[in-house]
């Protein structure tokens, strides 16, 4: 130890000699370099950082989400859709806020396919997000009612979503339709699956490599105001053009 | 006639659409179970609409480019030809007036309906001219028309249409279009039946041609199915034959006994026969204590190490000087401009590369072919990034198409697929089903140790009622983990025998039965039909294929076989298939996963368990990033 230290002493010693010795101007121009690298570094990163100004829009196959960018995008789902096989991608102003004055702030926004083959091009966008619009069929719930919730659950327990605490949307979309079930029913049903998932998922969570997080109160039946990242849940039908609540939330969001 | 025309993007967004609706959902149900698994290069698919609808086939194009599908939709019994030439010329033309902003292009319907013109007319031409070199052939073609029937029919039963209309001038097709009658009906009847035999012939001909591309994998089962029906006739009466002998030993009263020969060394054994476990053994199953081994490997997690992957410079050298059309230079030039539109040709080297290297990984020929031939397809036309290699493209998007084969397509959550059938009141019931020796009974008792450690209560069923030895084995498993188990002894009808056990579970308040099969040939045609039976009869929540991974292309035979069999014997129209694969005795192949591949591409099931060893707890899931990275270093 106390040869380490001597050797220590003895280096720095000959380093400040050393600096001492140089002309002051070289030693300057140094210093100021490296500064100024160190400055623009720190700045790139924080502007990574915010420049998260993402709308995800994520869910099964069929439950309606390119109908519903595309009505964000261009105010109709033109001639209609067929199952996504990539993502949708695009940075644009909102359609029904076109027409508004003023400064027009546009969205970054995302469809990511709902077929299960393509689940993984979901973690490419969730760094960046800022919110997720999770879109529920409301027609045809009862049957995907546990994939649904499965799938919902994935991406509540993944470390991003909740170290940033993303704010997720629960969109129940094909309201408009008659058989359509209300989003108080579709909430307390998801809630019980993810209850049922949360034991069932724990027991295995070593080997799961994607929920890194347990949810909700341990011992309480789960409810989404459990989590630490604020969870609503809102009506709309991506056909008829009722997105007025998806709108509310992205502009939330997304501050001009 | 066209049923329907669409021009969709990749995203999904419709552009453009010709045609009434059609019944059911054809083009979802194409790209489900087509294009996203990677089937992208097969001839057409067909698809029947549920519920009586009609029977559409659909033939696809892509526009690697733009991002753009392209496809057509017309009625199973209408053969056109022209549908492919429609296809491409459609795409040229789309291609040209598309405009990523634009999402309504009414324009183009004038354009198409003269493409379609265009089309119909050359194929009518076409027609005209081989039935005009039909003509002189008439005469010798009459005695061997019988001859090119059967063989008309029998390659009909083979695959995909060929729809290309392509010129042949064998000889052969115009025999086999001379059967049509003399009248004007029955000549076209004839020749749209015999448009499909000649197409076939050509893909029987032309194999090795690299136009015709991938190996059918249908025609390759079907051909395969047609021989082994010769053999298995031949199996089944020996399994028969062997059965039937074993009875009649045993029945024949005994008229010699033989005595043990004594040695002089060793001490006299009183006691060889230990089928007996309990009495003289003196082992109560109280005596036994619990196996426990500790954590099943399914609950530890995989740590992945991320080593960076290393560029494979060797793929450019394997470029035949002859291919190279443009210089080195240009070549460095463009792929860092970044403006170099893909060909095939220059696809060819980097894709040969692969496919060998998955070959080495011991995937099935015919399966590494295919996945090549889809790449290709995908990759076709798509201008190449700046800064990017042809080979380091490919190398992604084969990479991204793995991924997504071997991602599952449903859940593979078997502890929540309890639990709900817990809540519903009645047993899960799994059954495990697979070839002889490939590690049933083995895996099976591993699978109910991790199931135990979950506080699941597992019932064990002996439905091997065949091999020796089988129920023993049983036996000392459920002794050794403290489970009941149903057993019925040997020769016994084993669907009889799984119906009792679940009924047996249902009283007993069992969560799970575990239930064994004895080990069958795919092309023993007895044996899968009760196998068959066993399922239908019971309706499992779970079957189970157990595949061991050392097998090599027999993967694939096996596995298609097997499906066939459960779909074709079944009484009811929605047959239980194969709905999970248990790949076994991984831990004695290094790096040689190419069998997980070949059985998930061959089945569309995931793999859910994969067994690495042979104690209790040797039993994990499938880390699907670390077998695509391995299969691709």
């Amino acid at each position: 130890m106390e040869q380490w230290l001597q050797q220590l002493q003895k280096w720095i010693h000959e380093v400040e000699e050393w600096v001492h010795q140089q002309p002051v101007e070289q030693l300057s121009a140094a210093f100021a370099v490296l500064i100024i690298t160190f400055a623009l570094f720190g700045f790139f990163r924080i502007l990574r950082r915010s420049k998260s100004n993402t709308i995800v829009l994520a869910g099964l196959t069929g439950s309606g989400k390119t109908v519903l960018y595309y009505q964000l995008r261009d105010g109709s789902p033109h001639q209609g859709t067929v199952t996504s096989m990539e993502p949708n991608d695009d940075t644009f102003v909102l359609h029904s806020e076109l027409e508004k004055k003023g400064k027009l702030n546009p969205v970054h926004s995302v469809d990511v396919p709902g077929h299960s083959r393509l689940r993984p091009k979901l973690d490419e966008f969730l760094p960046h997000a800022a919110g997720v619009i999770f879109v529920v069929d409301s027609l045809d719930f009862l049957p995907n009612c546990r994939a649904a919730a499965e799938y919902l659950y994935d991406i509540l327990t993944k470390a991003i979503v909740v170290k940033r605490r993303i704010p997720i949307l629960i969109l129940c979309n094909k309201a408009d339709k008659v058989t359509a079930h209300s989003k108080e029913f579709i909430r307390k049903q998801l809630e019980k699956e993810i209850d049922k998932l949360r034991t069932s998922r724990s027991a295995i969570s070593t080997a799961d490599l994607t929920s890194e997080f347990t949810l909700g109160v341990p011992g309480e039946t789960f409810a989404f105001s459990h989590c630490l990242n604020k969870v609503s849940v809102a009506e709309a039908s991506g056909l008829t053009g009722e997105i007025s609540q998806v709108e509310q939330f992205i502009r939330e969001l997304v501050k001009p | 006639m066209l049923e329907q025309l669409l021009i969709f993007t990749r995203g999904g967004l419709i552009l453009w659409e010709l045609g009434k609706a059609l019944k059911g959902s054809p083009i979802d149900s194409l790209i489900r179970s087509c294009l996203l698994e990677e089937r992208s290069a097969d001839a057409a698919f067909h698809y029947d609409a549920p519920a009586g609808g009609a029977a559409y086939t659909l033939k696809w194009a892509f526009d690697n480019d733009l991002g753009l599908v392209f496809v057509a939709v017309y009625q199973r019994i209408l053969h056109l030809l022209y549908v492919d030439d429609l296809l491409a010329a459609a795409r040229r033309e789309f291609s040209r007036i598309y405009d990523p902003k634009r999402t309504s292009y009414d324009d183009f319907d004038e354009i198409f309906r003269q493409l379609q013109k265009e089309a119909e007319a050359r194929a009518e031409e076409m027609r005209k001219s081989k039935q005009a070199g039909r003509a002189p052939a008439v005469a010798p073609g009459k005695k061997q028309a019988p001859g090119s029937t059967v063989r008309g029919s029998g390659k009909q039963r083979s695959g995909s249409s060929g729809g290309s209309g392509k010129d042949d001038s064998d000889g052969d097709s115009g025999k086999g279009r001379s059967l049509a009658n003399g009248s004007l009906n029955g000549q076209e009847n004839g020749n749209k039946e015999n448009s499909r035999a000649p197409n076939a012939l050509i893909k029987g001909k032309e194999n090795g041609a690299p136009e015709v591309g991938a190996f059918d994998v249908n025609k390759l089962h079907k051909l395969r199915s047609k021989g082994g029906k010769k053999t298995d006739n031949g199996v089944g009466g020996s399994v028969g034959g062997s059965v039937g002998g074993g009875k009649a030993a045993k029945a024949g009263p005994k008229k010699i006994v033989k005595k043990n020969r004594v040695w002089d060394d060793s001490p006299s054994e009183s006691k060889l026969d230990f089928t007996d476990p309990s009495g003289e053994r003196g082992e109560g199953p109280t005596e036994v204590v619990a196996a426990d081994q500790g954590e099943s490997m399914m609950d530890k997690e995989e740590i992945v190490s991320s080593d960076s992957e290393d560029e494979e410079d060797e793929e450019v050298e394997h470029e035949k000087p002859g291919t190279k059309k443009k210089g080195w230079f240009s070549s460095m030039i463009q792929s860092i401009s970044g403006n170099a539109v893909l060909e095939k040709s220059d696809l060819q080297p980097a894709l040969k590369a692969l496919k060998d290297r998955l070959m080495t990984k011991n995937v099935a020929e015919e399966i590494a072919e295919k996945l090549c031939e889809s790449v290709a397809t995908s990759l076709e036309g798509k201008k190449l990034g700046s800064f990017t290699r042809v080979s380091s493209t490919v190398q992604t998007a084969m990479e991204e198409a793995l991924l997504r084969i071997l991602t599952p397509k449903r859940s593979i959550d078997i502890l929540r697929d309890v639990h709900a059938a817990k809540e519903q009141g009645r047993p899960y019931v799994v059954v495990f089903v697979g070839v002889n020796g490939v590690g049933k009974s083995t895996n099976l008792a591993k699978v109910a140790y991790w199931l135990l450690q979950h506080q699941i209560n597992v019932m064990l069923a002996a439905c091997d009622t065949f091999r020796s030895g089988a129920v023993e084995q049983l036996r000392t498993h459920a002794r050794r983990l403290q489970i009941p188990i149903f057993e019925k002894g040997y020769e016994k009808d084993p669907a009889i025998v799984a119906k009792e056990a679940i009924l047996e579970a249902k009283r007993n308040n069992s969560d799970v039965v575990l239930v064994d099969t004895a080990g069958r040939m795919q092309d023993n045609e007895p044996l899968m039909r009760a196998l068959s039976k066993l399922i239908n009869l019971n309706n499992p929540d779970l079957v189970l294929f157990v595949g061991e991974a050392l097998v090599g292309n027999d993967a694939v035979d096996q596995l298609t076989k097997f499906d066939q069999k459960l779909a074709d014997l079944s009484a009811v129209p929605n047959a239980r298939l194969i709905d999970g694969i248990l790949l076994t005795k991984f831990d004695t192949i290094d790096d040689k996963v190419g069998a997980a591949l070949s059985m998930v591409y061959v089945s569309g099931a995931p793999v859910m368990f994969v067994g690495c060893g042979q104690s209790y707890t040797d039993l994990k899931k499938l880390n699907v990033k670390s077998i695509v990275k391995t299969l691709l270093k």
